[in-house]
């Protein structure tokens, strides 16, 4: 495995949003991760780049191994080296992921000219290359315009290629298509999917949407408040989803045919902030609840297929 | 971007005589008038009008508006009643005093105050910023002329490194600028220190961050640049102030210049001074704002474009 994080546990001050996140993604493998908003998706994603003393967070427990490297302690001066470098960031929103007052290039260029010690001409040349490869017309041109002269499906390329700057091998692309229009998100996908398989870069790519799951991933991590529920296949997933809220999720996948109104939503709500309840954290919303379930917090357990569940009827279903 | 700058340079023109109408008129409503510090003891009512004619002062308000106003658009500021001498020549004789303090007040609190607005900034929710926000708390309330007048205690009479007062000499120029500068200080701290924190809270400087930038770098290159816009607006309405700003402080170190000029023609009702000194400094802040709006168009090129 690339990337293994193994029951980590996330804390700001005494509360803790991000608990039992178990997941992992290898070389040339897209890993899944999803769940509604505030299920502690992003928080993950920053805890692996490290940057969560930024926000007041921090890591309380768990690991997260890189390559062997167990990046919970390891040293701020050499996790900037592999941050950039070796593990790379794609944000959500590209309208307000570039410096509005640089130019594009020299954007791009900052990641190479730190982690490969490329000088400026050199650089440029690799970002150009970087946005031919992406398919931004005329780079030499687009170089030195600034981003608010760019569209936003053409400003997510431009994160992209400043993500790919710096040569990494793990890349983590936080909602990179959400603010985009439905045309350009499925462009944006393939040129992620693309880069996986001829670069052999591992990706993590958290989303809301299972389209874009059952689409582009290899294998999917479902988070519930903070938890991983389900760790699957995602051919697994989709056929045999084993804990309730993924098969929720997927009923709710609006379907080719489908009459009018018959649209299908979880009940209930995301319980926010710190009235999470007790026992599993899904337990008020769970058509199949049980007793233990509003005592009992469910292990994630993994088996060796590297599925894992983490409910107590799962056996069951 | 030129266009932009012509267009609010004609503005300066309805600007510049909307001004003038107030400067006048509201000097000319204030009671008393020159005439009574020109009159010896014993002058009777006669040489009393005919020193008002001599003045023209004994036209309608309007008509000597008019006139006045005739005379500035050939350049010409009048004649002050009480010194006898060009209202242009004592402007030109106490502006250099003005300019000096005011540009090097300027210059001191710009300076550091960028500088401690940034420590703040980096260092934000610890004792370095506490220590900060308090100076600027402390900065912003205390009034100049009594911290003018602390410091000429301190450092002229019982330490007697400067002189107490005057403008010989270079170090006559350092509790002036101390004095003056501190109200500078304050605020340009404080907007680097709120602009860099919400800066820093932007998509764009995660990014940075995620890039594994050195944070002093993002600081400096990314986050310092777009704080120092709104920066550049506060520093375009004290340009203005670099004339005008210090008069207390001026009286309290008892230096010529403009704002010791104005006062003494307030007190003797010298209405041509009055209104030149008054003109000068309006135009001063107004001019000031405009070239701080240009610059930060152009240091930004959202607005760079949107205004070309």
């Amino acid at each position: 495995m690339l990337l293994t994080v193994d029951m980590l546990r996330i804390r700001f001050g005494a509360f803790s949003p991000v608990d039992q996140v178990t997941l992992g993604v290898d070389r040339g493998e897209i890993l899944g991760v999803v769940g509604e908003s505030g299920s502690g998706k992003s928080l993950t994603a920053t805890a692996i780049m490290g940057l969560l003393p930024r926000i007041g967070g921090q890591v309380a427990g768990g690991s997260i191994r890189f390559d062997g490297t167990d990046l919970v302690d390891l040293p701020e001066s050499q996790m900037r080296r592999l941050r950039g470098g070796r593990i790379a960031l794609i944000t959500q929103n590209p309208m307000t992921s570039l410096d509005p007052m640089m130019r594009i290039g020299p954007q791009i260029d900052q990641a190479a000219r730190l982690h490969l010690g490329l000088g400026r001409s050199a650089a440029r040349a690799r970002s150009l290359d970087l946005m031919a490869d992406l398919r931004i017309p005329d780079p030499a041109s687009v170089y030195d315009l600034f981003p608010h002269q760019l569209s936003g499906g053409m400003k997510q390329r431009i994160v992209i290629a400043m993500a790919l700057a710096g040569d990494p091998e793990l890349l983590i692309a936080d909602e990179p298509t959400t603010a985009l229009d439905v045309t350009v998100q499925a462009q944006i996908v393939q040129i992620l999917v693309d880069l996986v398989r001829q670069r052999g870069l591992g990706l993590i790519l958290i989303t809301h949407d299972m389209g874009v799951v059952a689409q582009a991933c290899d294998r999917v991590a479902v988070m519930y408040c903070g938890r991983v529920v389900e760790l699957a296949r995602v051919d697994a997933l989709f056929e045999h989803p084993r804990h309730p809220y993924t098969q929720a999720l997927i009923r709710c996948i609006p379907r080719n045919g489908m009459a009018r109104g018959t649209m299908t939503a979880i009940p209930g709500m995301v319980p926010t902030g710190m009235t999470q309840p007790p026992g599993c954290r899904f337990n008020p919303r769970c058509a199949r609840v049980e007793s233990r379930c509003r005592v009992d917090i469910p292990e994630l357990l993994v088996g060796p297929s590297g599925n894992g569940v983490a409910c107590h009827l799962a056996e069951a279903a | 971007m030129i266009a932009f700058t012509l267009r609010r340079l004609l503005l300066l023109l309805p600007v510049f005589f909307v001004v003038s109408l107030v400067v006048f008129f509201i000097i000319h409503l204030v009671p008393g008038d020159p005439i009574d510090n020109l009159m010896r003891a014993g002058s009777t009512p006669e040489q009393r009008l005919q020193i008002a004619a001599k003045y023209g002062l004994d036209r309608s308000l309007v008509e000597q508006y008019l006139t006045w106003m005739g005379r500035l658009l050939t350049g010409d500021l009048g004649t002050s009643i009480i010194q006898g001498r060009p209202v242009s020549t004592l402007i030109a004789h106490n502006m250099p005093y003005s300019l000096q303090l005011g540009i090097a007040a300027l210059l001191f609190s710009t300076l550091t105050g960028i500088a401690a607005g940034v420590i703040a900034a980096s260092y934000q929710g610890t004792r370095v910023d506490d220590a900060i926000t308090g100076f600027i708390l402390l900065g912003s309330t205390v009034p100049s002329f009594w911290l003018g007048l602390l410091l000429i205690l301190v450092f002229a009479v019982w330490l007697g490194w400067v002189p107490v007062s005057g403008a010989r000499g270079w170090t006559s120029l350092i509790l002036p600028v101390i004095a003056a500068g501190l109200g500078g200080i304050a605020l340009v701290a404080r907007v680097t220190r709120i602009a860099m924190i919400e800066t820093a809270r932007q998509d764009f400087v995660v990014l940075l961050h995620a890039k594994g930038l050195p944070p002093f770098l993002i600081q400096l290159r990314h986050v310092l640049r777009h704080a120092m816009v709104p920066v550049v607006t506060i520093l375009g309405l004290r340009i203005g102030w670099v004339l005008g700003g210090a008069v207390t402080i001026e009286y309290v170190f008892a230096r010529p210049g403009l704002g010791s000029l104005l006062i003494r023609a307030l007190n003797q009702r010298d209405y041509p001074l009055v209104q030149g000194c008054l003109l000068m400094l309006a135009m001063a802040v107004i001019v000031g704002a405009l070239i701080g709006d240009i610059v930060q168009a152009a240091m930004d090129p959202r607005q760079r474009e949107a205004r070309s």
